[in-house]
């Protein structure tokens, strides 16, 4: 009994090693993927840097996912973009829905920055990846509601967010908009890269579906206090 | 005081015209410094627009085609992302490569008066066979031949939409849509040479219509696009007038014939009759009448062509060399032949590539500009040109 309770206490390390679950005991450290993180020599390291080191070599760490890379190329971002998008576990299919939309944000930029005139040129963004992050700051909502209870009533109270929460929405309404009003013909790609450009220039549905909830929460206003009731 | 401004007008026109002067003057030593010492544009690029002055210097650089030339030369012979990227750099550039210089460097050392020779583009998918052909097409197209393009032979043998029983000759079969397609697209490249070609037989297509012996060949094309349903008919009529005249010593044109993805004229088809059972490749008109062409009985030409496995029907993906996409009665047929083979980018064509995209701002990703990105290009792309053309779209 004594011995079963004290090896309970050590920190464990399971039979069955977890390779698929996101639960692993707090034990386990985060894999480091970037190549900068290994290159670095010895002498350069700070103190805890150093300390890291050490307690890489002791504990063990959990396995890394499968959508994250050392490739230079990689970015968080779109990753979580691309998880959001996938249906029925069918990644490869959000990968390439993407790579095409950054594709085709890419081709009608450079196409208007060959086709503009010299002092022109230097104001088309021609970068996806800054559009796409571009249009996901202007469409990241500053306060939201929460549904309070109180007397019997629910009531739509405005609250701060998140700044992963904030993300979330933005990435779902872009979603959402996209798969539900579109044209039966047009494909995915096609109308992601219209709403990321619209976005970009704070036009567009999206936009005015933020800026909706923003108007919602000022006209909610005299219930912010029943946040703490 | 209008003196006064007259003069002054005068003097102005003077040294106006002097500044042309000098200019003109400036123009024309400028010119002879380019023709004694040509500068380069810059590493990757070169001022020689001419396919037959391309040389052994120009390899890996890229030259400019004009855009009339585009329009009259390929209505349908580029593949489809070259297109996009016409279109979104608003230039065309190639690049000069080795399999296409071999080509027209025999090109222009073949005796017209023997049997005209084939030359067969082999190489793995996505080296650049189809654009070494547009090269060298486009070379044919500079120096005045005429020129017979079949953009891609696989499109006769699969979803036909129409297939209608041919009126010449009961075992065959007509593709209408697909022949007066064609005929249209020939009808842009070849203009000059239409009015100048004169038929030698009569044709009968119905009771009351007839194209008489000594009429234009234009007329035949007319007739072919706006009666549909004898155009394959049409098309197999031009292929037999042009194969007589060319290499007569009373016509004074050369023929180049360019078949892109050839091997599909000998596989099998996935067209079906109305009893299900597959149409053989000898019992379609274009097909049939396209395979007489590409014999050696006729001279005053060249015959160049492609293996495709991309468009092909039952290969393997693995197929690429010319005995395994041809199979034995395609080889047989082609035999003897001249094969080129198309590799995948040299270490100098691939950098050529990649400074030509960063400076049309196609490769946006700061990441990409960098040492670690082009080595990580590399490694995911083994140079090959279509794997670096989807990688580097999305970058």
């Amino acid at each position: 009994m004594a011995a079963s309770i004290s090896g309970l206490l050590k920190p464990w390390t399971p039979r069955v090693f977890l390779v698929r679950w996101s639960r692993y005991n707090p034990y386990y450290l985060e894999p480091e993927v970037r190549k900068e993180a290994y290159i670095k020599p010895e002498a350069e390291l700070s103190a805890e840097e150093k300390e890291q080191r050490e307690l890489k070599s002791i504990r063990p760490i959990k396995a890394a996912t499968n959508d994250v890379t050392s490739s230079v190329f990689s970015d968080p971002v779109i990753s979580k973009f691309v998880g959001m998008m996938m249906l029925d576990g069918n990644k490869i299919l959000a990968n390439e829905i993407i790579a095409k939309t950054l594709e085709n944000i890419k081709r009608k930029q450079v196409d208007k920055y060959h086709k503009a005139p010299e002092g022109m040129k230097e104001e088309i963004e021609c970068n996806p990846y800054a559009i796409f992050h571009q249009a996901l700051e202007n469409c990241k909502p500053v306060v939201g509601l929460a549904s309070i209870q109180k007397g019997g009533k629910f009531y739509q109270v405005p609250i701060p967010l998140s700044d992963d929460r904030r993300r979330h929405l933005a990435m779902k309404w872009i979603i959402t908009e996209c798969r539900e009003s579109k044209h039966r013909r047009t494909l995915m790609y096609e109308k992601l890269s219209q709403e990321l450009l619209a976005a970009s220039v704070r036009e567009g549905n999206v936009i005015k579906k933020k800026l909706e909830m923003h108007k919602m929460a000022e006209a909610n206003r005299a219930y912010a206090h029943y946040r703490w009731a | 005081m209008a003196l006064q401004r007259l003069s002054f007008r005068l003097r102005q026109a003077a040294t106006h015209v002097r500044s042309l002067h000098t200019s003109g003057c400036g123009q024309q030593q400028a010119a002879e410094a380019v023709e004694s010492e040509p500068e380069p544009l810059s590493v990757f690029r070169t001022r020689e627009n001419d396919p037959a002055c391309h040389s052994e210097q120009h390899m890996g650089q890229y030259y400019t085609l004009p855009s009339t030339d585009i329009r009259t030369l390929f209505p349908h012979g580029l593949p489809g992302r070259y297109q996009q990227q016409l279109k979104t750099f608003n230039e065309a550039c190639m690049m000069v490569r080795k399999p296409s210089l071999e080509v027209i460097s025999y090109l222009k050392k073949t005796d017209f008066s023997k049997p005209s020779l084939r030359y067969l583009f082999y190489g793995l998918n996505g080296t650049g066979k189809t654009m070494s052909l547009c090269h060298t097409v486009h070379y044919c197209y500079t120096q005045g031949w005429l020129v017979l393009h079949v953009p891609d032979a696989h499109i006769w043998m699969k979803n036909c939409k129409e297939l209608m029983p041919s009126s010449y000759n009961d075992t065959r079969f007509d593709q209408p849509l697909q022949a007066s397609d064609w005929l249209r697209n020939f009808r842009i490249t070849n203009e000059p040479f239409l009015s100048k070609i004169k038929t030698k037989q009569r044709y009968v297509w119905t009771k009351r219509e007839s194209t008489e012996e000594g009429s234009l060949l234009g007329q035949l094309v007319d007739q072919g696009i706006s009666r549909v349903k004898s155009s394959s008919d049409v098309v197999g009529a031009v292929l037999k007038e042009l194969r007589l005249q060319s290499g007569q010593p009373e016509s004074d044109f050369r023929m180049a014939v360019a078949v892109d993805g050839v091997n599909g004229l000998w596989g099998r088809s996935t067209i079906k009759k109305k009893d299900k059972s597959p149409v053989e490749s000898d019992e379609l008109t274009l097909v049939y009448n396209l395979k007489k062409l590409l014999t050696k009985d006729w001279t005053g030409g060249a015959i160049i062509t492609t293996l495709s496995q991309t468009g092909s029907l039952y290969t393997s993906r693995f197929d690429y060399l010319p005995q395994e996409l041809l199979g034995e009665r395609g080889f047989d047929s082609m035999d003897p032949f001249l094969p080129v083979s198309v590799p995948n980018y040299s270490e100098k064509e691939f950098e050529s590539c990649y400074l030509y995209w960063m400076d049309r701002q196609w490769l946006q990703h700061p990441q990409s500009r960098t040492e670690e990105g082009k080595k990580e290009i590399i490694f995911l792309c083994n140079r090959n040109p279509s794997m670096m053309d989807r990688i580097c779209a999305s970058l």
